[in-house]
């Protein structure tokens, strides 16, 4: 279930659907990253601090079914993205990524809101507002309330262009 | 056996240290935690000797540390002072530059300029400290020493951690060792400019492209170019070398070994003596992490150009049981060097072939005063890339300079001038735009023939790219502007500046605490990696602030590049070309910075005659 | 990964006592030989070959020169010669020293002597000439000389490549001579004295310093010179099929 609700904030997202690869979310073994959290069902509250390009944490450990308060906290000078996902979701959003900031959204160390707002065509635009991520500039603090659900392959994971993939990323374990 | 090779004898300081040895280290262990004044120091032995050196195609004599080309990988950390004993073991004078190293002038390593060199049979001890990380090298500043081998590698440890993360790193070293010897090889330059080059233009090629463009199309090709008498082949000088990694050619093979799903930091230098590699990793995506030793905001690439004398580190992740070839092909692909990753030795994957042999356009010779570009209208066909001039004011970054991406807002990008918009909203990566004209990058001339595309059409890095991670400088407005045209004369072999040779020249006067902004005009034909020791060249990428630091700026033909210096280190300084050849030949400058703090100041005024010897 | 590190309390006195040393240091000036013009130097065989005629005449002939000096200052040693292998006589020997200098961005001017001492008469000539690269990629060289007698002539030699293959080249050279006065002791008419066209088809056998070649030369002699040489009872004209090698160290 939440996985079609992400697929469908993805292909809004997205500009072109070729930019999505298909079904990369939903792909391989039913592997998810959870769901959106309750906040009444918060059982704890993980600080995690970005910097420019790594977090800290770099791993973290839940249990299954457990929900879990993000306070994500940008204080590098450059922005960062905080996103809960399986590795292949990571990497069809690190397209998505790659378009915004050709399109000038990411700049560095700012966003460019109006160019996030802007509408695309289609009732498309660059919004960054999937409940599994955040997307912050410097010095700005924002919360993910997230339901871990089964066991898998979960990443937290910057999808600035680069930035992944130079290891700005941490583990989930499970216990 | 890449490991450092200690001094034998232990420093004074630990002797002095004797038996309370130990309660006074774990003292200084304290102190260090509570000090930051507190540093290490580290103390370093090379010996400069006559070495046999085995490309796999041939084996010659050259020149090495502690007996091997490449010398030892020294490895330094951030904030230590470090003594290095340099032993000249040849019967010739020598010395070290320590390249792309934020030093004090005098332990810069340049005979004439910082220092008078070291004689034969004589220990130098370089002493200064580490205030900086990376990948760097360091190389003899002495004759054609450089060329015949004496090179090396230098990894400096941060002090906190890296942006980026990695399981392991290896140092991939890249020369162009030739079968003759360096003083052989400009001298054969000198006597006939195109004796090493083998990809001249043959009656074939007229055939071919008489069958591609018409006949009349390529006899008015021919006789433009001819009546320049330039050639479009003029890519490489030095043909015919054997292409090493870590000292390896290509059939030895470098292999570094990786467990698969490792991130692995690869650490390139491009040692070459003239050489432009463009490297890739056939399976493997690289993310471009430092530049010249600096971090730059992580970029993806497939593939990357390493001009002579720059650094680029990048990290790999290869997820498979397989092994990759490392595959840097030169700019001109005349030659190629090949190293491969594998999780055992022994393995190995397909070597790729050789590209196409590189040619020139017109727009290449854009720079080229004195061309008259009117009579060659109409020549824009087939294979003749006009450089129009609006072409080369495409490359004035001054312009770009003022670029706000927050004019992108709207997709407006009608205010971008000299940019090329139309292909801009199809654009795949970054700056690379593939257009109907063929791939453009803004750092080559507009229809330029250098202009390098990833093998496998994917994204290859640009200068536009690289933005620095942590800006080191706060921008600021430069103080002034210095023109630098960069010249020469193929056919005579002469390279210069404004025109003027060193022989000729008065050094470029600098004032301590300004900020010069540098205009590089490249008037020739070659390509120039231009290397300011002692103070970091901010690249004009338009990106501001985020502008990246670089030791070594590449400056394609018929393009104008700008970069900026913050003139914070006294003393004198060489700024060259760092083709060996084009060194040698002219192209080299000695700058002065006057003034500074007042403990350097009063040596500033002393200019003795004491010169030293190469 | 041996690496012992010595950690040592180096606190700001070692610091201070550092930069002093630094300081005490002076800024030199650079008399190194990166400073002094590059003087460089070269020995070429252009042509050293082995000529057999279409009248059975063999000859060796040669034509090199060796240079010494800088971009602004070079003295050349050029030597030309033809050795008649039967008669072991000399028909032609001729060398030249000349200073060069630079006269623009593809020529030099050349100035000198050239000294004639073939079999027969010498000749000891001035020479004045350019020397250099023309559009299209002609090489050319052109002298003017006068003999000590104030006879004058003036020679041109064109030379252009055509490669084949990067190692297979083709060039073809044209040599023409011309009198402004007879100097008849050594055969020379007024006029057009003589032309000397080859063709030579040579392979870079070792880089660019050992390129064997065979070709065909041709040469012939005109007006006044012709028929000088007539009267000697000498032929003007003759064919040669050549065999030898291109030199360079």
């Amino acid at each position: 279930m939440n996985v079609s609700k992400l697929l469908v904030a993805g292909v809004a997202f997205s500009m072109s659907a070729g930019a999505f690869a298909a079904g990369a979310h939903g792909g391989g073994h039913g592997a998810s990253s959870g769901e959106p959290g309750k906040a009444s069902e918060v059982a704890r509250t993980i600080t995690v601090e970005m910097y420019d390009n790594y977090y800290e944490p770099e791993e973290i450990t839940v249990k299954p079914g457990e929900t879990v308060r993000f306070v994500v906290e940008n204080k590098g000078s450059l922005v960062h993205e905080f996103n809960i996902g399986t590795p292949a979701m990571h990497e069809s959003h690190q397209k998505e990524m790659m378009m915004m900031v050709e399109h000038g959204v990411i700049q560095g160390g700012k966003l460019n809101h109006d160019m996030m707002n802007m509408d695309m065509g289609n009732g498309h635009s660059m919004k960054h507002d999937d409940p599994n991520s955040v997307l912050l500039e410097p010095g700005q603090s924002k919360e993910v309330v997230w339901k871990f659900s089964d066991k898998g392959n979960i990443e937290f994971a910057c999808n600035v262009p680069g930035h992944y993939q130079s290891g700005m990323y941490g583990d989930v374990n499970f216990e | 056996m890449q490991g450092l090779v200690k001094a034998s004898q232990p420093n004074s300081n630990e002797v002095q240290l004797g038996i309370k040895q130990m309660k006074i280290r774990l003292l200084t262990g304290l102190l260090t935690l509570l000090m930051p004044a507190m540093v290490m120091a580290g103390e370093y032995g090379l010996t400069v000797d006559r070495v046999k050196i085995d490309t796999g195609d041939f084996v010659k004599e050259g020149i090495g540390y502690n007996g091997a080309s490449p010398g030892p990988v020294m490895r330094f950390k951030e904030g230590e002072n470090v003594k290095i004993n340099v032993t000249n073991n040849l019967d010739e004078m020598t010395s070290i530059h320590w390249h792309g190293l934020i030093l004090p002038f005098d332990q810069d390593g340049v005979p004439g300029i910082s220092f008078p060199g070291i004689k034969p049979g004589e220990t130098f001890t370089y002493e200064f400290p580490i205030q900086q990380a990376g990948t760097y090298w360091f190389h003899s500043h002495s004759g054609f020493q450089e060329p015949d081998g004496a090179y090396g590698a230098i990894v400096i440890e941060p002090e906190g951690r890296e942006p980026f993360r990695y399981d392991r790193e290896y140092v991939v070293q890249l020369t162009d060792k030739h079968p003759h010897s360096g003083d052989r090889i400009m001298r054969n330059l000198k006597m006939m400019p195109d004796y090493y080059n083998r990809e001249q233009q043959t009656v074939g090629e007229f055939f071919s492209d008489v069958s591609e463009n018409g006949l009349m199309n390529t006899v008015r090709d021919r006789m433009a170019w001819g009546d320049m008498r330039m050639m479009k082949a003029d890519v490489e000088d030095l043909q015919g070398f054997t292409g090493l990694i870590n000292g390896k050619g290509p059939d030895q093979n470098w292999t570094g070994i990786f467990e698969p799903g490792e991130r692995i930091r690869l650490r390139f230098i491009n040692s070459s003596a003239m050489t432009y590699f463009d490297i890739r990793i056939p399976g493997l995506d690289m993310t471009v992490v430092q530049a010249d030793g600096n971090n730059v905001q992580p970029v993806s690439v497939d593939e990357f150009r390493i001009g002579v004398a720059e650094t680029y580190d990048v990290i790999v992740r290869p997820k498979d049981e397989q092994a990759y070839t490392i595959f840097a092909e030169s700019m001109g692909r005349s030659g190629y060097a090949r190293a491969t990753l594998a999780p055992e030795e022994g393995m190995e994957a397909a070597v790729p072939k050789l590209r196409e042999a590189a040619r020139l356009t017109m727009a290449d010779m854009g720079g080229m005063p004195g061309m008259d570009h009117g009579s060659m209208a109409g020549m824009d066909h087939g294979n003749m890339d006009m450089g129009s001039s609006e072409g080369v004011s495409g490359m004035d970054h001054s312009n770009m300079g003022s670029m706000d991406h927050s004019n992108m807002k709207g997709m407006d990008h009608s205010n971008m001038k000299g940019m090329d918009h139309s292909d801009m909203s199809g654009m795949d990566h970054g700056s690379m735009v593939m257009g109907k004209e063929g791939p453009s990058d803004p750092f080559y001339a507009k229809g330029s023939g250098l202009v390098p595309t990833a093998a496998n059409g994917g994204k290859f890095l640009s200068y536009a790219d690289l933005k620095a991670q942590d800006p080191l400088y706060e921008d600021r407005e430069p103080t002034r502007e210095i023109e630098l045209r960069l010249t020469g004369n193929m056919e005579r072999y002469t390279w210069s500046i404004n025109g003027v040779k060193y022989e000729d020249a008065d050094p470029i006067r600098l004032k301590y605490g300004e900020r010069v902004r540098f205009k590089f005009v490249n008037e020739t034909m070659m390509t120039h990696p231009m290397h300011l020791h002692g103070m970091w060249s901010i690249l004009d990428v338009g990106a501001g602030q985020w502008n990246p630091i670089k030791h070594t700026v590449s400056v394609n033909p018929g393009t104008t590049v700008y970069m900026e210096t913050e003139v914070d280190e006294p003393g004198q300084w060489a700024f060259h070309c760092h083709l060996s050849y084009h060194a040698a030949a002219g192209m080299f400058r000695k700058v002065i910075v006057e003034g500074g703090p007042e403990s350097t100041q009063a040596k500033t005024e002393v200019i003795a005659e004491d010169g030293g010897e190469v | 990964m041996s690496r012992i590190r010595s950690l040592v309390a180096v606190s700001f006195l070692a610091s201070i006592g550092f930069s002093t040393t630094v300081t005490a240091q002076e800024m030199i000036s650079d008399t190194t030989a990166r400073k002094q013009p590059l003087t460089t130097w070269g020995v070429q065989f252009e042509e050293f070959e082995y000529r057999y005629s279409d009248d059975d005449e063999e000859l060796g002939v040669w034509n090199a020169d060796a240079f010494y000096g800088t971009d602004e200052l070079k003295v050349r040693l050029l030597t030309t010669g033809e050795y008649e292998i039967e008669e072991q006589a000399y028909e032609t020997l001729e060398n030249q020293l000349v200073g060069q200098i630079p006269i623009s961005k593809f020529f030099d001017a050349k100035a000198g002597v050239r000294f004639d001492t073939p079999e027969g008469p010498d000749r000891t000539y001035a020479l004045l000439g350019i020397a250099g690269l023309a559009p299209q990629w002609f090489e050319v060289d052109a002298n003017l000389y006068v003999s000590k007698d104030g006879d004058s002539s003036a020679e041109i030699d064109a030379e252009y490549e055509l490669l084949f293959t990067n190692y297979w080249i083709l060039s073809a050279t044209l040599d023409a001579t011309v009198a402004f006065s007879e100097d008849e002791e050594i055969g020379v008419g007024k006029g057009l004295v003589s032309t000397e066209t080859g063709l030579r088809l040579s392979y870079d056998l070792i880089d660019r310093a050992f390129s064997p070649y065979v070709g065909v030369v041709h040469e012939r002699k005109y007006g006044d010179t012709a028929d000088l040489a007539k009267a000697e009872g000498g032929g003007t004209e003759d064919w040669f099929a050549v065999i030898g090698a291109r030199i360079a160290f």
